[in-house]
């Protein structure tokens, strides 16, 4: 009886191993043909990477790539890591991520690659100014950028005749109009709270400009002292959105505004192609944040929205970089502009989504700052403090907590920039 | 065989139970089957969390490399009032929720064990909730929470805000949604409890003059008591987890009200670079949970045997 | 008293008829906006409870392209039946030893906390290391996940089975052992099958938990292979969500639960009443 226990037990352990082995060393190896695996964060744009998957497989005969579009692709990009399964090419934001790989050296310097020649100066400076402390090389190649701003309907713009604020006040006494005409200036999804920040990023653009955060870093400066007008103006604000202004989500927010329900919108222009689901025939136009009193101070929040970068440990650099170059190529570019309304990183000509008309200008001079919170940890949940300042009102309370919060989650980093101060 | 039997017989037979059986046999064949599930159990559970507490003596962040910080995440926790509110609102939450889901599910429980019409059908009816995930159900409750309520609330007069706009109420509305999904497995397990007991226990009882209150305080409940242990103990354990509910109706809004614990620990840990920190969260809400639940079991299963 | 057996409570019927609302109300919402297009949507009452301008099934074929719905739904179900046959088996058998031994021997009651205990263990804490374990045993793959579902509901299966023995008076057990059956034998002819209502809540338990579960199949598998719920994730991109697709997947996804809910609730009745128990 009990050989018997022993050989059904015997069966249960082998059939469990069974199954592992099932699982394991089932990665093919391809001949001679160098594999490049690329791996990015924007499902949305998934039809634009296929169709560039295989024309780049149809015109290349010595490499395969493999474009991976993984849903909540961050959470999976971070668990190939752990696993040490890491793809060749990555296409992430400019953002504290990416500041966070290179500072953990995941990255590999590309400083050598031909294409960066072609990738606008301002974009590249934004990149650089992302790192923590200053490194010699470079390890993005920015490919598109977004900006935040002012949405507004431009037909209703029209039929009210209400002009374009240049400065803080026309765009209060805009607001004072609006609501005399009945309607409402702004709709805000500040449940979803991360929408809070593209207003602030949006001002802060002009008022505090986009070294702040490494200034207080570095010990030069306080938020308290940085923020209180930036801080103020989105206190403001609130009187020209829908009464329960934290109530209604992102989603809630487009669907008002592409309803007609206000008259502006708050957001970047990412949130074109949910507007247009709703109401496709709405026609929209963006300002810049005109947070200054000086028209001309008024500069536009840009950042990277997508960026390639080759892990450290690619075994073909010079695979990755042709891969990189075709991407480069104008009419790549272009798709992918078309794909998603972005505004291109690369030098050139290229045809601008006509949403983006009111920051044309901006954009070609490269009247550009980095958005704010590229600089923020995101376990720091800033935008969670601003919609909390937001529903108390207590100014000097948020920036004290803010400037308290920023200690504590920047704790090591705090320490390696001083150190590095000290040393340089 | 009959239940009530069934029970007295078991406590007489409990003491010459021994010497009757092949001791040898039994006891082999009982490490045998443990061994292989205790180990597969080490190996894919209390390794990773041995290593989980490893990394909660660093700053790791994930990837990348990391230093040893000693205490100091631990130290941190203690000084944290972003994960101190946290642990306030989520047992908030829990000891709410626990009580709400026992009181309504045991009620529902006996209705549909009564002699009802259509009681295959109402109970299926009943349980549907259950199956829907806790995401799904986030979702439809926010439509819910931010236009309808609002809506009758101003129809009776009152200000019609939303619920889960105000640091004061959301808590409650998560309360509701968790309760309104957890009310069916609950009700099942009273359920089955309740067809446990013998129907002449109640004719016993019913010849006694027992009805009611009285019925239910002395003769049902004692009997579903170890239902009543086991649903305790799993609710307040989910209550303390509560995850999909927070990301699908505030994602820890407004004004960090609702920051449950384990979304702390995902969001900042797995999200955001605090993987060591949260790892030390992680362990003190472990220990913490293992305490109130082995508290509960014991106070419970002292309760137990006094019925 | 015959015959107050026989009558129903009328009163209490329409009671539970009423109180149906609670979870009928929810659900409509649901099917409403699975049939509307974006373009219903409005943000008052009347956008979200008015009725779709047609019924047609769109919506559910766009869910079911973007999802590519057969195939994730043969690996959740496969997932998802796997681990449950595995959990009855396994978890019976060392409910059924705990059971009947924890209270005698020492030995045994430590084993039986160690294993309860494992129930209290936050996911968060064990996701990295088990990421990095199951990629270096070569279980990055629905095999993996079924193991780790195994083990994650082995605590609380084990405390149900456990506490279910109590029902199981230990004469049955001892009836066969004098007929010089094996430990092993009696459990498969007597004590598993007199388990059945327990299988039936296990059964159900688990599969509630594999079915809707995100988390253990995303970092655990890593893009390799579709699940449903993986698979509904593409109805949100981080600046938008199309929530009219996604509850008509929603709604599709729930169909093979709720078949098997439904089976399952018949079992659990049957089993009580037809088990030893009775």
């Amino acid at each position: 009886m009990l050989r018997k226990n022993k050989k059904i037990l015997f069966a249960a352990a082998l059939s469990f191993l069974g199954l592992s082995a099932a699982g394991c060393g089932s990665r093919n190896v391809d001949g001679e043909k160098t594999v490049i695996e690329l791996l990015h964060y924007k499902p949305e744009a998934v039809s634009y990477f296929e169709e560039v998957e295989k024309r780049f497989n149809e015109s290349h005969e010595d490499i395969e790539l493999k474009i991976t579009s993984p849903n909540d692709a961050m959470t999976v990009l971070k668990t190939r890591l752990i696993r040490e399964d890491n793809p060749d090419i990555i296409g992430i934001g400019g953002d504290f991520n990416y500041a966070n790989f290179i500072d953990a050296g995941i990255l590999m310097d590309i400083s050598d690659f031909d294409g960066l020649n072609s990738i606008r100066k301002n974009y590249l400076d934004i990149n650089e100014n992302l790192e923590f402390v200053p490194t010699d090389g470079t390890y993005g190649v920015p490919y598109m950028a977004n900006a935040a701003g002012i949405l507004y309907n431009r037909d209703m713009f029209e039929e009210y005749g209400w002009q374009i604020p240049k400065t803080w006040d026309e765009l209060l006494s805009l607001c004072e109009e609006i609501q005399k005409a009945g309607k409402l200036p702004f709709y805000m999804g500040y449940k979803d709270t991360w929408t809070c920040l593209s207003p602030w990023n949006s001002a802060a653009a002009s008022l505090t400009g986009a070294t702040v955060c490494k200034d207080v870093n570095r010990g030069a400066t306080t938020f308290t002292e940085q923020y209180r007008t930036l801080a103020e103006q989105m206190k403001t604000l609130l009187q020209y959105g829908p009464k329960d202004f934290a109530a209604y989500s992102y989603n809630d927010a487009c669907t008002a505004f592409a309803r007609g329900e206000s008259a502006m919108f708050m957001i970047g222009s990412y949130a074109v192609p949910q507007i247009k689901s709703v109401n496709p025939d709405i026609n929209i136009d963006s300002f810049v944040y005109p947070a200054s009193d000086r028209a001309e101070e008024n500069i536009l929040t840009s950042g990277i929205d997508l960026q390639f970068c080759i892990m450290q440990d690619c075994p073909d650099k010079e695979a990755a970089y042709e891969v990189l170059r075709f991407f480069l190529e104008d009419e790549n570019v272009q798709a992918y502009m078309d794909n998603q309304n972005s505004i291109p990183c690369k030098e050139g000509t290229f045809t601008l989504a006509p949403m983006l008309d009111g920051m044309k200008e901006c954009i070609e001079e490269g009247k550009v700052t980095d958005f704010q919170d590229h600089f923020y940890p995101a376990e720091m949940a800033a935008e969670a403090l601003i919609q909390t300042y937001l529903l108390d009102g207590d100014t000097d309370k948020f920036l004290k907590k803010f400037d308290e919060a920023w200690v504590r989650y920047n704790r090591d980093l705090i320490e390696k920039v001083k150190k590095y101060e000290a040393e340089h | 065989m009959k239940g009530n039997k069934n029970r007295a017989g078991m406590a007489g037979q409990g003491g010459k139970k021994a010497n009757r059986m092949s001791l040898n046999g039994k006891s082999r064949t009982f490490l045998l089957i443990t061994i292989p599930i205790v180990a597969l159990f080490f190996l894919f559970n209390t390794l990773p969390l041995i290593q989980g507490v490893v990394y909660s003596f660093t700053n790791f962040r994930g990837y990348g490399d990391y230093e040893w910080v000693g205490l100091r995440n631990y130290i941190d926790l203690f000084r944290d009032a972003r994960v101190g509110n946290s642990y306030l609102f989520t047992f908030k939450l829990a000891v709410v929720t626990t009580i709400i889901v026992n009181v309504l599910s045991l009620l529902l429980a006996m209705a549909l064990n009564s002699k009802i019409k259509f009681k295959n059908t109402l109970r299926g009816l009943y349980f549907l909730p259950n199956v829907l995930g806790g995401l799904v159900v986030g979702y439809i409750f926010n439509y819910f929470f931010t236009y309808i309520l609002p809506e009758l609330a101003k129809m009776l007069g009152f200000e019609g805000n939303s619920m889960l706009a105000n640091s004061k109420t959301a808590w409650l509305a998560i309360a509701v949604v968790c309760a309104w999904q957890s009310i069916a497995m609950n009700t099942i397990i009273y359920i089955s409890g309740l067809q446990t007991v013998p129907e002449d226990v109640y004719e016993a009882g019913s010849l006694d003059g027992a009805t009611g209150w009285s019925k239910f305080r002395n003769l049902t409940f004692p009997l579903i008591f170890p239902f009543f242990t086991i649903n305790l103990v799993l609710c307040m354990k989910n209550f303390l987890m509560v995850f999909d509910q927070i990301m699908s109706l505030t994602k820890g809004g407004p004004a960090q009200s609702t920051e449950s614990i384990s979304y702390l620990i995902y969001n900042n840990g797995m999200s955001g670079g605090q993987f060591g920190f949260q790892s030390a969260n992680a362990v003190l809400f472990f220990v913490l949970i293992v305490i109130i639940s082995v508290a509960q079991m014991t106070f419970l299963g002292k309760k137990e045997e006094q019925l | 008293m015959m015959r107050d057996k026989e009558k129903s409570n009328v009163g209490l019927t329409v009671l539970l008829i009423f109180g149906l609302i609670t979870i009928a109300f929810p659900l409509y919402m649901a099917v409403v906006i699975a049939f509307k297009q974006p373009s219903e949507m409005t943000n008052s009452i009347r956008g979200i409870l008015s009725l779709p301008k047609h019924f047609g099934l769109d919506n559910f074929r766009e869910a079911m392209r973007v999802t590519d719905f057969w195939r994730s739904l043969g690996n959740s179900l496969f997932i998802t039946l796997a681990t449950i046959a595995l959990s009855i088996v396994v978890h019976s058998l060392i409910g059924y030893v705990l059971g009947r031994s924890k209270a005698k021997s020492k030995f045994y009651n430590v084993i039986y906390l160690y294993l309860v205990s494992g129930m209290f263990v936050p996911f968060a804490i064990l996701m990295m290391p088990l990421v990095k374990q199951t990629a270096r045993m070569g279980l990055s793959n629905m095999f993996g996940v079924i193991l780790l579902y195994t083990v994650f509901y082995l605590p609380m299966n084990t405390m149900l089975y456990s506490g279910y023995l109590k029902n199981l008076p230990l004469a049955l057990e001892e009836a066969a052992c004098v007929d010089g059956a094996s430990t092993w034998r009696t459990f498969w002819r007597i004590i598993f099958p007199n388990m059945r209502p327990m299988h039936a809540t296990v059964a159900i338990l688990t599969a509630l938990g594999t079915w809707n579960d995100v988390m253990t199949p995303l970092v655990i598998m890593s893009g390799d292979k579709n699940t449903l719920p993986l698979a509904q994730l593409n109805f949100q991109s981080q600046f938008g969500t199309n929530y009219n697709l996604a509850f008509a997947s929603y709604l599709l996804a729930l169909l093979p639960i709720v078949l098997f809910y439904i089976i399952c609730q018949k079992q659990i009745i049957a089993g009580v009443a037809n088990g030893a128990v009775k």
